[in-house]
Order: structure tokens, then sequence, then C-alpha cells
């Protein structure tokens, strides 16, 4: 992979912890990598695993799933059901052939602006190490 | 119609002459399933253990997937496909060419489908006799045989150390009149291709009868031999994807951002949303009722509408059905119930 | 081992019941290597019923299968019990139906019959090519019997049976109303799953081969059409709204679709081995599925079709689950 690629990663953060965490680092003017484009959901029990199928089909290099410590779900338990949904699928990512520094999963809460940044500083880090993703990609639009 | 012999030391000689103008595709070996594929470095074809393909040749004509046009969203304009470069189909059994001729006349019907048609007026279909039959053939009870050119263009037999090809029709002829330099005239050849052809009519075992199974399946609606044979139906499409005269598509729109394509992409009358009313109301709901569809439209709608019976005894849905559905069991019983 | 005449005489028991509407079992196919799934309906039928190491149908499978179609009005449904000859993984394959409340323990009657394992036929067709007469098989110690119109052959179990069954920890049914026959003693902890080359390869090389097997795909939809724990009426590999995959048959729909459909079977995977078998492009689809039987046993603890009052594994949680892989 060449030096100018930037990875394309798509990041599902819940509202109540890793958004604000986020949103925390942005309004404390940290600096770091602007690969990352945020979805926002309620919580990351609400995160499909199919999702992060879906956007590595739509162009994604990398994926990040990020919620709430455990224990502290805004909704009591969902992240301890994404937890458990998403070691499986990296487990089945893996064996299908699907490099695993390209899931990645992290618990971010609302006061943890440095950490977000680190979260993301690695997340940039692994998936620029792996390459674009075509294993599965769509094509463009072609005959 | 020329005649010509092809030694089969010459194989590649022959090889390279089809392909030098045209893509070529033969039989392969694909984990364990046989298929068509273009020929290529990798891919030298794999005709010594060749029985029948997996999947029939069909997709020389009706490809599994394909692009109808594209469109950008918000513009008016839609492109449509260029034309295909010619095809040659080496290795296509008779039974999967007389399945061609006959879904023709689905695709060619009151609007000419053009898709299908550039393709069809494109492909030159080489056929390889048959030395005998393979696991569930029947084609000799449909009218069909193991060196029927009905379909094809050239017609092949494999005479030990040589083949023998017969031109069927004006486009074979000319394909072996240029390719001729890596044939030789044929002699009496054609008398052995025919003995060959016999020996393995003769031992085709399995068989049924349809002379007026169009007449019986008329009569046959409310039986319950129906509910039977299709109680172990799982309702997947295998029957119908490898069979040579099946031919249901659907069309989808995939859009991807801005940009988009309609396309077609073969379809089964076996799932459960096959007759599906947008209202939400299914004229068939079960099963059975959709077996008894599939029959049907083989040897009863077919024969009302085009006067040929959509099957041509190929066997690939008894061999490939994972709960034994046969359809030479379900005739029979046809021909019992009344 | 069960006897045939044990079988076929408890059948015609069950299905003389008022309350049993019939018994599902199997029957010698019209050619080959093939077995049919049968339906009793009354006792002369039970005569035609076997069980041999040929007997791959999962039968469990008809039970969501079966369409309720609209009645005439005044018609009652009948709602009389379906009778189901079960081996090991097809009474799990009931179980997990029960846990997951699709079915309801009332509506069955499942007569539990010990199994020996079935064979795989693309192995069995490397031996000895499928030819049109019918075949009989029986299990006989560590190989299997097979009369041939040309004699009878003999092939070992490791070089025959299906890839589950030389992994299956329940040979024996778990949940049964009737057991026939003597119990077998399990031959596998489950730990050889068949998927140990995958497991040492490396990322790369995994992907070539899966790759290579998805290009094969027809979307045929066999492999959930014959899953016993796929039963959802709109499922969402063929949905259009939302369209998780398009209907197209490219690398990429073709490998969502694997993904998607082997996700939705964590935790619920019975090993029963019949995604497998029916795949008309022979793609290992045990393979895909078993990783993640062995995945969710070792990790988590769970086992599907064990306990009919388990909760469901992706509908539970463990404040211990691991998270060595969250940052």
């Amino acid at each position: 992979m060449s030096e100018s690629f930037e990875p394309n990663i798509v990041a599902f953060l819940c509202n109540w912890c890793s958004y604000a965490g986020a949103d925390l680092a942005g309004t404390s003017r940290v600096k770091y990598a602007s690969n990352v484009k945020v979805i926002r959901v309620m919580c990351t029990g609400r995160v499909n695993p199919l999702f992060v199928m879906n956007a590595l089909q739509q162009g994604a290099d990398g994926v990040l799933i990020s919620g709430c410590h455990p224990g502290d779900c805004h909704y009591m338990e969902g992240n301890m059901y994404a937890r458990r949904r998403f070691g499986l699928l990296k487990e089945l990512m893996e064996f299908i052939g699907v490099d695993p520094r390209r899931i990645h999963m992290s618990w971010v809460s609302a006061s943890e602006g440095g950490k977000w940044k680190e979260v993301v500083e690695k997340v940039v880090e692994d998936v620029s190490e792996v390459g674009p993703f075509e294993q599965f990609k769509r094509d463009k639009i072609n005959w | 119609m020329v005649e010509k012999v092809l030694r089969k030391d010459n194989w590649l000689n022959f090889i390279q002459a089809l392909t030098d103008a045209r893509d070529l595709w033969l039989p392969v070996k694909d984990g364990s399933m046989q298929k068509f594929a273009p020929y290529s470095e990798e891919n030298k074809g794999a005709l010594e253990e060749y029985t029948n393909s997996d999947v029939p040749p069909k997709v020389a004509v009706f490809p599994q997937t394909e692009t109808m046009f594209r469109f950008q969203l918000g513009g008016q304009q839609v492109e449509l496909p260029e034309g295909e470069k010619g095809k040659v189909f080496l290795g296509v059994r008779p039974c999967d060419a007389r399945a061609m001729s006959i879904v023709d006349s689905v695709f060619q019907w009151d609007e000419d489908d053009t898709y299908y048609s550039d393709r069809r007026e494109k492909t030159i279909l080489i056929g390889l006799a048959c030395h005998e039959p393979f696991l569930n053939c029947f084609c000799t009870s449909l009218e069909g045989s193991p060196g029927s050119t009905q379909g094809l263009d050239v017609l092949m037999v494999d005479l030990g150390e040589s083949y023998y090809l017969k031109a069927v029709s004006d486009r074979g002829n000319s394909l072996l009149q240029e390719i001729g330099n890596v044939l030789d005239d044929a002699s009496d050849e054609g008398k052995q291709a025919d003995e060959i052809i016999k020996n393995a009519e003769e031992k085709i075992v399995r068989k049924i009868e349809t002379g007026d199974i169009t007449e019986k399946l008329k009569q046959l609606w409310e039986d319950p031999l129906w509910k039977q044979v299709s109680q172990s139906c799982l309702g997947c499409g295998a029957c119908t994807y490898l069979c040579p005269t099946c031919h249901c598509f659907d069309i989808q729109d995939e859009v991807e951002g801005y940009e988009g394509r309609r396309c077609r992409m073969w379809d089964t009358c076996m799932n459960s949303e096959y007759t599906l009313h947008a209202s939400g109301h299914n004229p068939r709901p079960s099963r059975r009722d959709r077996t008894r569809n599939r029959i049907n439209h083989k040897y009863y709608y077919y024969v009302e509408k085009f006067d040929k019976i959509a099957c041509v005894g190929c066997g690939r849905c008894i061999t490939s059905c994972p709960v034994n559905i046969d359809i030479i069991d379900i005739l029979s019983r046809v021909k019992e119930a009344l | 081992m069960v006897e045939q005449t044990t079988i076929r005489q408890k059948a015609k028991e069950i299905v003389a019941r008022e309350d049993v509407r019939h018994l599902i079992g199997w029957r010698k196919g019209t050619f080959g290597y093939r077995v049919s799934p049968y339906w009793v309906e009354t006792p002369e039928d039970a005569e035609e019923l076997i069980f041999s190491p040929l007997c791959s149908p999962n039968l469990t499978n008809y039970l969501t299968l079966e369409e309720k179609l609209p009645l005439p009005k005044g018609e009652e449904p009948d709602r009389r019990k379906t009778a189901l000859l079960v081996k090991g993984c097809d009474s799990r394959a009931a179980v997990q139906l029960l846990a997951e409340k699709g079915i309801e323990r009332e509506q069955v009657v499942l007569v539990g019959l010990p199994c020996q394992g079935v064979i795989d036929q693309l192995k069995l067709e490397e031996k000895y090519p499928e030819g049109s007469s019918g075949v009989n098989a029986e299990w006989n110690g560590e190989t299997i019997r097979f009369t041939f119109p040309d004699g009878e052959k003999e092939f070992a179990r490791e070089e025959i049976l299906a890839d589950d069954c030389l992994s299956c920890r329940y040979p024996n049914p778990v949940l049964a109303d009737e057991m026939l026959g003597e119990e077998v003693e399990a031959w596998s902890d489950g730990k050889n799953a068949g998927v140990e080359e995958l497991e040492k390869a490396s990322v790369a090389d995994r992907w070539a081969f899966w790759e290579k097997e998805f290009s094969r795909c027809l979307r045929c939809y066999a492999c959930r059409n014959v899953c016993t724990m796929c039963y959802c009426e709109d499922c969402i590999l063929e949905r259009l709204n939302p369209n998780w995959m398009f209907r197209s048959v490219n690398h990429s729909e073709n490998t969502a679709f694997h993904i998607a459909r082997a996700f939705h079977l964590v935790g619920r995977c019975v090993s029963c081995g019949e995604c497998e078998r029916v795949c008309p492009a022979g793609i290992p689809l045990g393979k895909l599925n078993q990783k993640l039987v062995k995945e969710v046993r070792e990790q988590y603890g769970f086992e599907a079709g064990v306990d009919p009052e388990s909760i469901p594994f992706q509908a539970s949680y463990n404040p211990q689950d691991q998270e060595d892989f969250i940052l």
C-alpha cells in the first residue's frame, strides 16, 4: 500500500457515552486522524453485526463499534449483548479471511476524550497497515 | 454440410483455432462441480472425466445475472450494454442444446428478448455426443437422443483416436470451413459415429411414457398425488437453477450511491414468493401448489402454447434434489393415477 | 443399534393413535444412495421405513416448513401431533426449536434412534460412483457395510462419515418420547470439528479458500431451506425492504449471504450437517458453522439444542463474558 492510502473507517458510536466522548475530544480541540465517519446509534446493542458486513461491502476499509463501559450502559445491558455479538463476529470474519485488524470494538465513556483519540489512532494505524478492503467489496456498477 | 475428422493429437491446434477469433468456453471442474468456464491458461478444460456439467450451458444465452442497463440517479440517460463478442461453447451435450431451442420459443415469442437473442445469435454451440447415459438420463423418452443435433451448430462424436465433426447449421458449416486447416475430411467416420450413438441410446435405463401426459395432467388438478410428492420438498431452487429449460427470472434495481443498474437474475418457481402478489395474496401458497405448477408448466402449459414438452430428460433435477423428489417417479404416478 | 422391525412396529403403534396425524421417517430413494423423507399415514405404510447410514435428511425441518394455509370457513385446523424419527442431531434441532418457542412440546412425538453417523455422499462417490440401482448400507462397528449391485464392500468410518458426524458429541437423542434401540457411546468430544486446517492457515489463505468456494454458490437457498433453525417467514437473506444483499449473484453478495446466514446461526446451529449435504455446488458450509459452534462452546460454554428450557444464546449475556478483543 502506498504512503497516501487513507483508510475509510465507519464508526458506530453509542449516543450516551462514545458519541459524547468523541464530542468532548472535539471541543477540547484534540488533534487526531480524520478518517473516521461517525454514525450515531442510541446504544451499541442496537448495532446489527451485519452492519459491519454491509459497511465493508459498500466501501469501508475498517469498522469501529464503540459504546459505554460494561455496567454503565444507559439502557442497562445493551452493551453486554453487543459484546457477545461482536466477539463472535470477529471470530467469524477472521475465519472467513477478513483481517481482524479491520474490525474493532471499544469502550469509550463520555468523559474519555483522550481515550477516543487513542482508539481512533489505533484503528487508523491498524487499517492502514492492512490496506484497502477489496475482498468482497461491491464492484462499481459495471457490466 | 461438411463432415470432418479431428485427430486427437491435433487437439491443441483445434483449441487454438477456436480461441483465435472468439471466446471459448468449455467444461471445467471446480471442486466437485462441473461447469462451463472460459478457456484460459489456468483453465484448459476437463473433458476426460466430463459427464455433463452441473450448471447447464444455458448460461451462454441466459446468464445467471445480467445487467440490462445502467443509470445515474437524477439523470435522464440510460446506458445500454454493448453487444458481446461471439462465444463458442464446446462440449455441449445434445439434450442441453435441444433445451435451448425449446426455450427460444419463449424468449422470441410475441416480443423478441433482445438480450437473449443477441447472445443466441453470437453463440456457436459445438455439441459432444454421449457414449452412455449418465446417472439419471432419460432423453430418449422425450424425443431426444445422445446424438441429437437439434439446436447445435456442430456435433462432435468421440471415436477413440479422433473426433468426428458434423456441421448442422450454416454457422457451424462456416466455422468448420474456417478452421479447416486443423481438420481432415471425413470418409466413413459418420457410420462409426452413428453406431456409437445407437449403442448409447440402447443403454438408457430410466424411461417414462409421455404419450398423453398433457391430457392426463389436465384431469389431475385436485389429485392427492401432488400432496404426496411435494410433502418433502424444501422449496429450494436447486432443481430449477440446474434445469436447462427453466427460464424464470427476477428483475431488480441495484443502486449504490448515485449510480445504479437494473439487472435480471435467475428466479425459481419453488420459492414461497413466486406468485406472491403485492396485496399479500398468493395463489400458490404451498409447496404442493408450486410443485404441481412446475410439472404442469413443463408437460402441459408449454405443450399447449408451443407444442413442445419443456423437459429434455437430462436428469439434473433428479440428481440435485436433496430429498429425492424424482420427476420420473412423479410422472409414473401421474400415469397410474387415472 | 436399532432393528428395522422395531422401528416399523413402533411406527405402526404411533400412527394408530388417535392424537397423531402422521409419522415422518425415511424410506429408500428412487436410485443410488438416496433416501427420501416419507410420511407414514397408515400402519401399512410403516413397512417401508428404513434406518441406515444413508438416512441423512433431518426430518425436524418439516415441523416449521409446513405451511399454515387459510382454511375454509368453519373448518378447524388439524391439531393432531406430528411424530418424527430423530437421530441425535435431529433431536437437538427439535430441542432448540422448543427453547426458541418455535414449536410446542405437545405438537410433536419424538421417536429417538441412537445413530452411529451418516455418510457423506461426496466421499462415498469417490470410492464407488453412484449408480441407478438402489444400495443398502448398515453400520458394522468400525466400518460401514454397503451392498452394491456387484457385491458387498466395507469402508472405514473415518473415511466415509460426514464431517459433522465425525465430530458428533450427541449420537443419542437428547429428548425423545420413545427411545428405540441401545444407546451408543459418543466417539468424539467435538474438538476435531474439521476446522483445524483452516484455523492454522493464514488469513490470506483462508480468504483464498472461501473466495473460491463462494464463487460457485448459485444462491439457490437450499442450505437455508433445509436448515431447521432457519424458519423466519420473512428471511433477511431475501428481503427487499431493507435490501441487505442484492439478489444478483457475484462474489460480494454471495459472501454477504454466507456471513449473514452463519451469523444468524450462532448459538443455534446443532451440527446436523444438512446444509453441506444439500448444497448443489459442494460448498463446505459445515466448516463455517462448526467453527462458530466450537467458539461458542469453548469461549462461552454454551451448546445449542441440549436444554429445552435454556435461554437462547444471542438473547442473553454473562457479565463475565470475555473482552480481550475490546480496545
